[in-house]
């Protein structure tokens, strides 16, 4: 027992201990309570987005893809919707059965029925749709239609591939499009402000995007934009209830300039040969004809090759997948001639009475090195004009001689050499327009006088796509006031090339077009044989570009023994004169005769268009 | 009617604040619970019981004499360790732990039982000792302790075997234990930190410790929990979400909603608000207790009130500060408030016991 003193100074001690514990636990009860005040109030929307992120789950909805048009309607590119049947898992237990039920009337492969089964449980356990069989027939869906009412839980769903209607014709001006990399899928969801928690392509062929030519430039407008739904789930990841539905906006419907019935043509003309053909309507600088052949198909490319059959484009020796039209480096070769011709008149060279002796060859005064024409013993006295006719090289080699490259080169970028013409065009080169400084970082050699003279009659180092042939004709046909080419028009964004010089005059214009018209028209014309296959006017320039330097006809007749090593045809063009509307530039890799081989093709696509206006 | 009243007086032995906060906060528990079910009705019919059932045993124990109680401390004490004993060889398993008794009727976890007669027992141990409790007294007690809290232990029950560690030694600090040696011992204990981090601590306890220092190293594992729990209680904002909106409680997002983590759900659904007023009915609670301490006719009285209210206090400051994530994760529910017979009626008890100590007054005292 304790006495009574002890007991006032144990309940003292006591009561002191009791309120120390007290203290020191309401101590951390306000910790407590401060923790708990900054998770609900200092970091509230933290939190609350934390739990919004945790119960909702977003499924993108893919937009419909622009459709593309050519320039009168017709449609190019189009979506071609499949029918798949979906099951919505939820209600059933015995899988086997359903696919026995469905068996019936549908008939599902070993396959199918196994791949099922496999994605079935996991499928169910979130409630995710199962696709129980791609690609219906009709004959498919009205059987499954009339039985519809016993299966409430599977339903019919539209999915859309990409088809262009002519896969041969468009394969380098329009494109195609491929499955969509993770990189850019996150790019464009970024851009629209979407998040993908998950994405699951309901019903979709995966997310597209254009890879190539058009459905590439103009990828942005055709894609529209996505929707998505957004789902309450649970902490499995179980898809509850639909909580909001944000459409999808389609995307935007594009019309080209691109004409079929000449795309048609020129594609039939060119025959699978190597070559491309590039016509433009002159008035707007718009795409009509853009061909490279060969070509391939880009339905099979959207929509998956075959290892084989991708093994087949890849190491054809053609090359399929180049675009020659905007990509292929060819020398201009005569068709330089009449810019070359104007060059001479803007810089006071010559004139239009101007002429010289050409007998054939042209010897450079610095080294006695000869350099050839065509014809042998030459053209005799002539002027610009016939020059032109003729296509004598000699009178272009004095003329060049006379030049300064610089000028020249200057001169040459205003009808589009060395420089890109096309404001939507799918990575174009820019030729090759050379330069002094070009050579020797190139080749480590100085320019030489014999330099320029070949630029005179397009050869040495020079070169142009045919799609800046084709600029080139045009600039000529517009006499010197050109827009940028394109095959999508924005008046906007109309970028004129308008030429000006005093010199220059519009007689001298219109005597280059009476002199490209006598190339056909003229008896003394290079291309006379394509008189006859038109009923109007065709100003034309027609060229060979000799890959092998040869001195004479039988050293030539040696040579074309191999096809590779035979000369490129080549012509440009425009009609109907006296007042052009069309200009096109055609090149026949190997061809060997621009006026007789790829004439006719520029002919026919010419009549198409012209004929339809 | 004044004769009546007197009479009611006289016999009935109740301390009314203390009798109608702890009803109030069982039905809000009832409440709170019915939503953290997801309105399961069975399990709420089954609490109602409980919460009936308890409160009318609060108001049986509360009827003896303390003396009652002080005198047959032992046999309650011996009375539940044989039932923790019997527990550890016959008790039902669930989920590789052995801490529920089944009596057909009712699985009862005995260490609820035993976390309330150890105080006692040890306030009638220690009352009657001379200031400051001698060594021998200490390590008899200590002991004691360290004995029972194995006991449970090994079940392995980890949470409910701290909260008699805790309560134990409440008395004997109470009760007058030396500073010398609290000073010394805690010396010791702070420097074998690292011998117990290495030696009795199983792995997941470790990991538990670790997730505790960062639970965004592992959101989706050991994290998941807590990460989870402090969404919710965030999410929550100062109104709430209101009763039974609570989308992490609801989508299955929060772990055991009906017990351990029920604070996450209440906070969840009525928010800042809803929080600060449970806390206050808690806190009313305690400070009715201090003042019963206080006002106690005796030491044995005081050591009890005060070391099972501390032992209440605990056990709710542990629960917050897990939810929260202050403390790691113990399995310790929300007095009052969780799912579960046991630890329910532990508390009516407990209470009970506090109101006996405090209602009965001597006219004249020894």
């Amino acid at each position: 027992m304790i006495d009574l003193n002890e007991r006032f100074s144990e309940k003292r001690n006591f009561f002191n201990r009791l309120i120390f514990v007290y203290v020191f636990f309401g101590v951390l009860f306000l910790y407590l309570i401060y923790k708990t005040f900054s998770l609900q109030v200092s970091s509230y929307t933290d939190y609350e987005l934390a739990s919004l992120e945790n119960k909702t789950r977003e499924f993108l909805i893919q937009p419909r893809r622009g459709i593309i048009y050519d320039r009168n309607g017709e449609i190019i590119v189009n979506n071609k919707p499949s029918y798949n049947m979906i099951l919505d898992p939820e209600n059933v237990d015995d899988i086997n059965e359903l696919i026995f039920e469905i068996n019936k009337f549908i008939n599902l492969s070993d396959a199918e029925i196994k791949n099922i089964n496999n994605i079935f449980p996991n499928k169910k356990k979130l409630n995710r749709e199962v696709v129980l069989k791609r690609n219906l027939t009709t004959k498919e869906i009205a059987k499954f239609e009339v039985r519809k009412y016993r299966f409430p839980d599977i339903q019919i769903a539209e999915r859309y591939s990409r088809q262009n209607l002519y896969p041969y014709l468009f394969s380098h001006s329009i494109g195609y499009v491929g499955n969509l990399d993770e990189e850019k899928l996150q790019e464009i969801l970024s851009s629209q402000n979407l998040k993908s928690n998950e994405t699951i392509f309901t019903y979709s062929n995966g997310f597209l995007d254009g890879k190539t030519g058009i459905e590439y430039i103009y990828d942005d407008k055709l894609r529209g934009l996505f929707g998505k739904k957004i789902y309450e789930v649970d902490a499995s990841g179980r898809l509850l209830e639909e909580k909001q539905v944000i459409p999808a906006v389609a995307g935007e419907d594009i019309i080209t300039s691109l004409d079929l019935s000449s795309q048609k043509v020129a594609y039939d003309e060119l025959n699978n040969r190597r070559g491309a053909v590039v016509a433009v309507d002159i008035n707007d600088g718009s795409i009509v004809t853009y061909v490279s052949t060969p070509s391939f198909s880009v339905n099979k490319i959207a929509n998956g090759l075959t290892q084989k059959e991708f093994n087949e484009l890849i190491n054809d020796d053609d090359k399929p997948f180049f675009d020659r039209a905007a990509q292929g480096r060819y020398s201009p070769a005569s068709t330089i001639k009449p810019a070359i011709g104007l060059f001479g008149i803007d810089k006071d060279i010559l004139d239009w009475e101007y002429t010289i002796q050409d007998p054939g060859f042209f010897v450079l005064p610095e080294d006695g090195r000869i350099y050839r024409g065509w014809k042998k013993g030459g053209h005799g006295e002539i002027n610009l004009k016939d020059a032109i006719i003729e296509s004598s090289n000699t009178f272009f080699f004095s003329l060049a001689y006379r030049t300064e490259i610089e000028e020249l080169r200057a001169h040459l970028s205003n009808f589009g050499f060395g420089r890109n013409v096309c404001d939507d065009c799918f990575m174009p080169d820019n030729g090759l327009l050379p330069s002094p400084r070009w050579k020797m970082n190139t080749h480590n050699f100085g320019w030489f006088k014999g330099d320029t003279v070949n630029v005179g009659v397009g050869q040495g180092y020079i070169n142009a796509t045919p799609i800046q042939l084709a600029y080139y004709s045009a600039f000529l046909a517009t006499k010197g006031n050109l827009n940028k080419f394109s095959f999508v028009q924005d008046s906007n964004s109309a970028n004129k090339n308008i030429f000006t010089s005093k010199n220059i005059t519009n007689t001298d214009w219109n005597n280059i077009h009476e002199s490209m018209i006598g190339v056909i028209e003229s008896p003394r014309g290079t291309a006379g044989r394509l008189r006859l296959l038109k009923d109007y006017v065709i100003a034309a320039k027609s060229g060979t570009v000799e890959l092998v330097s040869t001195e004479t006809k039988e050293d030539y007749q040696i040579i074309r023994e191999t096809e590779g090593k035979r000369d490129h045809a080549i012509i440009i063009a425009f009609a109907p004169m006296p007042n052009p509307k069309y200009a096109i530039s055609v090149v026949i890799e190997n061809g060997e005769s621009g006026g007789s081989v790829a004439g006719p093709v520029a002919v026919a696509v010419l009549n198409s268009l012209v004929k339809n206006d | 009617m004044i004769n009546f009243k007197n009479f009611l007086k006289d016999k009935i032995y109740i301390d009314l604040y203390l009798f109608i906060s702890i009803t109030l906060l069982s039905i809000m528990g009832l409440v709170f619970l019915y939503s953290a079910s997801q309105g399961n009705i069975e399990t709420i019919i089954k609490q109602s019981f409980f919460v009936i059932f308890g409160l009318f045993l609060m108001f049986i124990v509360s009827q003896p004499d303390p003396d009652f109680y002080k005198n047959n401390s032992a046999i309650f004490l011996i009375f539940s360790l044989v039932l923790v004993l019997v527990t550890l060889f016959f008790g039902k398993e669930v989920n590789g732990a052995r801490r529920w008794l089944d009596l057909g009727f009712f699985t009862l976890q005995t260490s609820e039982i035993i976390k309330v007669a150890l105080p006692v027992f040890l306030a009638a141990y220690l009352y009657d000792k001379p200031l400051p409790i001698n060594l021998f007294n200490t390590f008899t007690t200590l002991v004691l302790i360290l004995l029972i809290v194995n006991l449970v232990r090994i079940q392995p029950d980890l949470g409910t075997s701290l909260v008699i560690l805790i309560a134990g030694l409440y008395i004997l600090f109470l009760a007058g234990l030396s500073w010398r040696f609290i000073g010394i011992s805690s010396g010791i204990f702070i420097l074998s930190l690292p011998f117990i981090w290495n030696n009795f601590l199983e792995p997941f306890q470790r990991q538990r410790i670790l997730t505790l220092l960062d639970p965004n190293a592992d959101p989706f594992g050991s994290g998941w929990n807590i990460t989870q729990s402090k969404i919710a209680i965030g999410s929550g904002g100062l109104q709430g979400k209101g009763y039974q909106m609570g989308s992490q409680a609801h989508l299955d997002f929060l772990p055991e909603t009906e017990t351990d983590f029920i604070f996450s759900v209440i906070a969840e659904e009525f928010g800042f608000i809803g929080v600060c007023i449970l806390l206050s009915i808690f806190l009313f609670i305690l400070l009715r207790c201090l003042y019963l301490a206080f006002d106690a006719r005796d030491r044995f009285c005081r050591l009890t009130i005060g070391g099972l209210s501390l032992l209440f206090l605990s056990t709710v400051f542990i629960n917050l500060s897990m939810v929260v994530g202050i403390i790691p994760v113990v399995g310790m529910p929300l007095p009052f408030i969780s799912k579960g017979g046991s630890s329910l009626l532990s508390f009516y008890i407990a209470f009970g016991i506090i109101i006996s100590m405090a209602t009965h007054k001597k006219l004249m005292q020894k």
